[in-house]
Formats: C-alpha cells, structure tokens, sequence
C-alpha cells in the first residue's frame, strides 16, 4: 500500500479522493434513497460503497456508519475499520454545528479489542500461509504452488493490499495447468480489480479470459463426447450455462470498465449484452447489483445511442429488462424519452441525482451523462420545428429560459443543432440556406482557389526543373536565412 | 569602321578609344559584341579599361548611347560601379540607362545585369530610396514577361521592403511569377525564397493579406531537400496572416516540408493560433509571455493587427448563432466593454461586406444569412478565366508531350513493358489531361 510517511497510514489512500467531493447530497422526499438496498450487497463493496456515501450525506450518515461498522467487524481489514472512522469524521464536519451528528463514539464504541484481535489474527494466518507457500514451493508440487497463491493472493486482497494479492495472481500464473485455472485467476483478478476500481487494467484480464474460456468450453465438449466419459455427462446446455456464466461476468468487467473510462457508447453495448442474472452469480451481490446494472446501461445508451437503437436494444432486449425490472423508475425514463417527454426525464434523473451521485462506479459520471441525455434531447426535441418560441420550449424541459437558450447557444456552436437564437424575439429558427446561391458561392471560391493552386504549383514545377531546389549548404555555419537580415532590420506591419 | 573594330577585337593591347568606337557603331550582331566585350585584353585589364576615361578626358558613356548601344553601355557601367578606385556614374547617367536600355541586347549578358543592380544597392548606402525607379525600371523592363522570375527581382523587393516603399513593389507583384528561365539571369533558390517571402512582406504591410497569404505560401512550400530559415520566417508570417484573414490557421499544402510543420508547432505562433479567436484581454494574457520573441522576431506589428482583429471573429461566429442580438449582448461576448466600440466594429464589418447585418434604433443587430449573390458578369469573368487557365495548362502538357525527355522516357518505357498508350506522341485528346487533375486536386 502506498503510504505517506507522515501520515497515518489509514488516511493517506482516502484523502485525495474525498477532498474533490465536499458537497451535501439532498436525501428527502423529492430525493429518495434506499440504504437497505444497498445494504442488502455483500462482501466488502458494500463498506467502500458506504464509505463513499457517508461524507456526502450526512442526513443517512448515521444509519449508514452503523450499517458499515456491523458489516467490517465481520470482516477482517483493520485499516478499513480507520478509513469508515474516518469518513465518519467527514461527515459529522460537513454536516456542521446546524443539524449536529452525534460523535462516532456515542453510536458504537472504538473497538481496540477488535482491532488488536484481528490484526493478531491476521498476522498469524499470514506467516502460516507463507509457510505453506514455502513448503509447496521447495517440495515442487506445482497445483499446491497455485493453491498456495491463490489463497495467499486472496487474503491480501481481504486486507485490502491489492498490490500484494495482484503480484500472487501473476505469479500463480505460472503454476495453472489447465485453461480452468487461468480463467479462475482472470476471474478472481477482475474481481479485485473491479473493487480496487482499476478501470484501465481490466481489459487486458478481459482479453486473457476469453480464449481461455474458448479452451475450457472446448475441452468440455471433448470430453463428453469422448467414450470413455465415465463421469456424469454434462449436457449441452450445461456447458452452455457454464460458459455464459463466464461470458456475462466478462460482459460486465468490460462495461465497467469502459463506463469507467468515460466510454459511454462502448459501455452501454457492454451492459447490454449481459446475460440473465443468476449467471452473474455472486457478481450480482459482491461487485454490481442488477438495479444498478440496469440504470448505468440505461443511462449509458440514453446518452450515447439514437432513439431507434434504443427502442431495438434497450426496450426490445428481453435478458435487459429483467434487470430493468429490478429498479422501476428505469424504465419510466426510457418511456418517457421515446415519448419525448423530456421533461419527465429530467425530472426523473433528478429525483434519483442522490442515488446516482453516490454510487462509486457512476458518481464521476453523472453530470457528463446527464449533459448528453439533455443535449439530444433538445436535438430531438426541436428537430420537427422550422421555428420556435424559447419561451415554450423552456416550458417543455422545466427550465429557465436563460438556462435553455446557454444550452441552445453551446449546442448551436458544437454543430449540433442547425439553427439561429433570435435574441430579441426570443425565438429559436431553423436555419434555411439558399442551395443555389451557396452552390454559386462555392463553385466560385473553388474556381479561384483552383486558379491559385495551379499557378502555385506551375512555379514549383518550374523550379524543379531549373534544379532550385533548396539543398543543404555546403559550409554548415553558412545559414541560408543570412539575405533576409537585412529585411529585418524593421519591423514593416508597426 | 567596323572591319577595323572587329579585326581590334583580338589584338592584345587594346585601348578604350578602340573599344568605344566599335561598341559606338550600330548594327552588329550582339552576340559577337558580348563576346568582344568578355574576352579583350586580359583578365586584369578588362575592367580596368572598362572603368577608365579617354585619353582626351572624355567620358566614354557620352559617346554611347543607352539604347543602340545597351551593352557597351552596361559593360562600362557596371565596371565602373564594382571597380574600387573609380568615382561611381552619376545618378542620372543610371537612370537614364535604366530607362532606354534595349532589353534583348541586354539578355546577352545577365551577369552584367545582376552585378550592376547589386553594385546600385551598394553604392546608394543609406540613400536606398533614390535608386528604388532605376530598379523598378530594370526589374519591369529586362525579363521578357511580367511571369519570368529573375535576380533583380530580390533586389529590387529587398530595396523596396527595406526603404518601407512597398507601394512602389506593386507593379511587379501584381503579376504572379510562373516561369523560371535560368539563361535569363543567373538565379539560385534563394532568389526565389527572397522574393516571395519580401513580397508577402509587402503584400502585409500594405494589409493586401490575400496576396501575402499566396506569396508566403510561395516561399513556404519551395521544393527543397531541407528547410531554408526564410522559410520558417514566412511560416509564422503565414500563420499570422491566416489569422487574420480567415479567423484560423489553414492547414498549410500536402506538399511542404513536415520538419517546417513540426518546428512551428513549438513556437508562440502555434499557441496563439490555437487560441485564436478569443477576446482581446483573454488573447493578450495569452502571449504576454512570449511577446519578447514577437518583438525579437520583428512580428509584434503584425501579431498586434492579429488580435485587434479578434472581436471581428467573435462576431462572425455569433451570426452563425444567432438572428438578433442587442449591441449590449455583442459587447458581453466578445470582451469589449463600451457599445459604443461595438457599434463601429460591426458597422466596419457590414461597410466591409464581413458579415450582412442591420443595427435598429434600439441597439439590436439582426443579421441576415449571408449568401453572396454574383452577377452574370462575375461569372462570365470567371468562366473566361477558367478557359484560359485550362488553355494554359493544355499548352503546357503538350510542351511536355512533345519534350525530349518526356518522349525518351516513354519509349524506354515502352520498349520495357506495355507503356503508355499511342497518344504519347500526339497526345490532343482530352483524357490526357487527367494527370494534371489527379495532381491537383488530390
């Protein structure tokens, strides 16, 4: 882990990422937000995403430190037990002395006992581990070596050093037999890097896993062909289960990963694509729930895929709207949007702003999201008009509008939009333009341009036939710039 | 008399005396006269007696005349300028040449001509500006046509740009340089270069920016194996010159040298190219740092004109954006604070045919689309243009259809494989012309 020496260590990884955000998210009626949803994730995403949530909101900070708190004792990272301490102390800062939070220590007591009893704990398994490793290592027995690893990779990766359990699985690597052990290891890398948030990584895992699933359904396939399959058959659709188990878990580490680089068109393509959630597995609890499967495809495809794409591939997708189904108000937006009621749009994306701000995978996101959907659906929006009052547009998103017509304005410049603002009328009118004067207009500046480039180009041929061409000189110091010295002396244009 | 002269010619010790009265008769054919004039006496006493006076005291030029006798006349003139210990001709005596001399006999000796005009500039020193007419004279009067370049060209620019007269440039820049004749004068890449980076020059100074943008192009994309200094010079002056009159930067032509490209996308110019346009103060902050190397580089002038001309960008772009807009609105967005400012830019730019506006009473602008309309005229004009330039261009290929080397190599050719068609040797039909197009427009 990387840690500032001056620092103590727990708050050094944290605190760059929670100065950005020092902002309090509304959580009230007109901002709903369901904390048991969250709570009902498991493994150690849900302490990051509470973390992530507790400064931001302090109105559900309390409830969501007491939740984080049950949930770490259970697990045994010390240092993260600190980093909640910590993003508690957040809060009740941000929160201020108007609407006081109770201190940490009067809702749950600091417990060292805990803390020195894990660490001891921690401490012990790991030099036992080690020495397993050691042992496995000067006896040679490779599938041992690669068992002594992976636990060892996934205890580090318990305690929250991923730098360590990262070094285990590529070193595990080398000791995997079969194309199963390399598409665990993939697996079990894309799983840690999806909670270490590695976005830029997990496609070179991604591209590892495929042939290696390839080869595992492929030998699957032998086998049970193969006569001598004493063992229980698996049938067809078996292997066809397995292997979309593996395919949609894959689908989802790349999604994330290109939503996590800002990718949205390539990220909503992802998202689709995922299989039905029981292949997900215990993905579904452990890294991204299906709620916010559904709303971070949703989100991705309104803002990057035309209305018809998303009609075919959002609507019309039968695996996705299962997914859509886990959170209703996913699907009110689509709804809305392909009946171009804008307005209800907004109005749904900013009742959920709170739910979509703390979400650790979307958070950074939002806004950029939010921009586009806006901007294509003022596109859509006006696109049957040849003229229209701002006025009643503004009416039809919700807005002021000023705000409309800053947005018309950047939409206009960006080429989006092929239009003109009558300021003063208040008016929005679709620009007409005069085919046949622009066509004369063009064939005119084409010709002299033609007229220009010819002559260029006839001196040029000239030249190279009369051999001036411009050649090194033959004595280094002697600058062919030396004749325009004198030209110089002035400057002409003052 | 002219037996005697010829039969002279060849003796060893020859006087002036002799000379003059050779080159004093009319009628012979100049070829022989150059070649007397090159080769009498020996090498060190040519220019000497050249530079001399007659025995009587009489100066020889009184005894020639200018125009039947142009190049005794040049050899002495010129002699005398470059000899060291001679007083110089008189200006008059210049002028007067420069005026009546006959250029197909001058053609002969281009040499001469080259080291009289350079002996010119040398002798004028600091008073540049009155030989600035001979030159002209010279520049206009000796090539054969306006479109051949040669060495007086630079000179004669040089004087005019360094003397600030660029308007007395204009009748030569006025028409474009497409013919290079080296048996016309002795001309070198840099003469090229230096012509066309002086005439952008000129063509800035006197705000003329689309010639300036043709002439430093010129300059910028000479065909070379590496980049000359000028050449990034005319470059940046390129670059400020686009801006000003387009608003950006173009692209500069496929066939430029990319080390030129890559140099000056290191440079301030580049910076401020990007950055362009934006409102005056944001624009000044912008090369505040780098104005030393504007000023050092003798560009500040010009970069100054670049960002003065900024608001008239910025409200370019806002008629793409806008139909109306109060004159308070304009100033909000390109940065000016007073109306009043703004109401002369944009009424500078409507007199200007910039941008096609109105401004009402109450201070709003309405700007119309713009679409420019052309009479039958101008497209008549530009029709006829066309058809010459394409009548040019035919002439030109079947000069080089019917070329030597053009026709060597097509046989070779042919003799190789299959070759070029049968119409290599007559070629009239029109789909010959393809190539030119294909170069072209690429």
């Amino acid at each position: 882990m990387d840690i500032e020496i001056d620092e103590p260590e727990f708050i050094a990884p944290l605190k760059t990422t929670s100065n950005k955000r020092r902002y309090v998210l509304p959580i009230d009626d007109a901002h709903p937000f369901d904390l048991d949803a969250l709570g009902s994730g498991a493994g150690r995403t849900v302490v990051d995403r509470l973390i992530y949530l507790i400064p931001t909101c302090p109105t559900i900070a309390t409830q969501a430190f007491q939740l984080a708190v049950g949930r770490t004792t259970q697990m045994r990272d010390t240092t993260l037990y600190q980093n909640l301490l910590y993003a508690y102390e957040q809060a009740v800062a941000v929160a201020g002395t108007g609407n006081p939070l109770p201190a940490w220590n009067e809702l749950t007591p600091f417990d060292q006992s805990w803390v020195d009893e894990t660490n001891r704990k921690n401490s012990e398994e790991k030099i036992k581990l080690e020495v397993e490793l050691k042992t496995y290592t000067s006896n040679m027995i490779k599938e041992s070596i690669r068992m002594a690893h992976r636990d060892l990779a996934e205890f580090h990766r318990s305690m929250g050093d991923y730098q360590t359990a990262l070094k285990h699985y590529a070193k595990l690597r080398e000791y995997c037999a079969t194309s199963q052990h390399v598409l665990d290891m993939c697996l079990s890398v894309l799983e840690l890097l999806l909670e270490q948030r590695n976005y830029a990584h997990i496609p070179t895992y991604v591209f590892k896993a495929e042939p290696a699933l390839d080869a595992t359904t492929n030998s699957l396939r032998n086998s049970n062909q193969g006569p001598t399959a004493t063992q229980a058959p698996l049938g067809k659709e078996k292997i066809a289960a397995e292997r979309e188990k593996v395919q949609s878990k894959l689908d989802l580490a790349t999604a994330l990963s290109h939503l996590g680089q800002g990718a949205y068109e390539k990220a909503a393509g992802s998202f689709l694509k995922i299989g039905p959630i029981k292949a997900l597995g215990d993905w579904a609890k452990k890294v991204v729930a299906p709620s916010d499967i559904a709303i971070y495809g949703t989100l991705c495809a309104l803002a990057s895929y035309p209305r018809s794409a998303i009609k075919s591939h959002v609507l019309n997708n039968a695996s996705f709207s299962v997914y859509i189904e886990q959170e209703p108000y996913v699907r009110e937006v689509v709804e809305a949007y392909m009946a171009s009621k804008f307005k209800t749009v907004l109005d749904i994306l900013e009742r959920n702003s709170t739910r979509h701000m703390v979400d650790i995978h979307l958070s950074s996101h939002v806004q950029n999201l939010v921009h586009l959907i806006r901007s294509r659906a003022l596109v859509l929006y006006f696109q049957p008009f040849a003229s229209i009052k701002l006025e009643s547009m503004s009416l039809a998103f919700g807005w002021t509008p000023e705000y409309l017509e800053q947005q018309i304005v950047g939409l206009i410049q960006a080429g989006e939009i092929q239009a003109r603002v009558d300021k003063q009328n208040r008016i929005l009118q679709a620009k007409r333009t005069d085919q046949r004067a622009a066509l004369f207009a063009r064939a005119m500046k084409a010709g002299s341009e033609m007229q220009a480039t010819n002559r260029k180009l006839l001196l040029r041929m000239r030249l190279q036939q009369a051999d001036l061409v411009i050649k090194a000189p033959t004595k280094p110091q002697q600058s062919s710039l030396g004749h325009s010295g004198e030209i110089h002396q002035s400057d002409p244009y003052r | 008399m002219a037996p005697a002269g010829s039969s002279s010619s060849g003796s060893e010790a020859i006087s002036l005396e002799h000379l003059v009265q050779y080159l004093a008769t009319t009628g012979q054919i100049q070829e022989d006269v150059n070649q007397t004039l090159r080769t009498f006496g020996t090498k060190d006493t040519r220019e000497v007696i050249l530079a001399s006076k007659l025995p009587s005291g009489q100066d020889p030029l009184e005894l020639l005349n200018a125009q039947n006798n142009t190049l005794g006349y040049l050899y002495i003139l010129s002699a005398r300028m470059s000899f060291p210990n001679t007083p110089p001709p008189s200006l008059p005596l210049i002028e007067a040449f420069c005026k009546d001399f006959n250029p197909e006999h001058a053609r002969f000796a281009p040499d001469r001509v080259t080291a009289l005009a350079k002996a010119m500039v040398q002798a004028a020193g600091e008073n540049l500006k009155l030989i600035l007419e001979p030159l002209r004279d010279l520049a206009t009067r000796y090539p054969p046509t306006p479109s051949h370049l040669t060495t007086l060209h630079p000179i004669f620019l040089t004087a005019c740009v360094t003397t600030r007269h660029f308007a007395t440039a204009l009748p030569i820049l006025s028409s474009p340089i497409f013919n290079i004749d080296t048996s016309l004068s002795e001309l070198s890449y840099n003469d090229n270069l230096i012509y066309h980076y002086a005439g952008g020059v000129a063509f800035g100074a006197l705000k003329r920016w689309r010639e300036a943008e043709e002439f430093l192009e010129i300059c910028v994309t000479a065909p070379g194996q590496i980049p000359a200094a000028i050449q990034l010079e005319a470059l940046k002056k390129l670059t400020l010159v686009q801006l000003i009159l387009y608003g950006k930067a173009t692209a500069p032509p496929k066939y430029t040298n990319p080390t030129l490209i890559r140099i000056l996308k290191n440079t301030p110019y580049h910076t401020l190219a990007k950055a362009y346009p934006q409102t005056i103060s944001s624009l000044t902050a912008t090369i505040s740092r780098d104005i030393d190397i504007f000023k050092a580089e003798q560009n500040l002038g010009l970069v100054q004109q670049v960002i003065q001309r900024a608001p008239r960008w910025l409200i370019r772009r806002l008629t793409l954006t806008y139909l109306t807009l109060g004159l308070g609105d304009i100033a909000k967005e390109v940065g000016i604070e007073n109306e009043e400012e703004v109401r002369a830019v944009v009424v500078s730019m409507v007199e200007s045919e910039d941008i096609n506006a109105s401004i009402s009473v109450d201070g709003t602008v309405t700007f119309a689309t713009s679409t420019a309309q052309f009479s039958k005229a101008e497209i008549d004009k530009a029709v006829a243009q066309a058809q010459a330039q394409s009548q040019l261009l035919q002439e030109l290929e079947r000069t080089m259809n019917s070329s030597k080397e053009y026709l060597v190599k097509a046989i070779k050719h042919k003799d190789d494989a299959w070759g070029p068609d049968e119409d290599v040797m007559f070629n009239t039909h029109p789909g010959g012309s393809s190539w030119t197009d294909e170069n072209l427009y690429s």
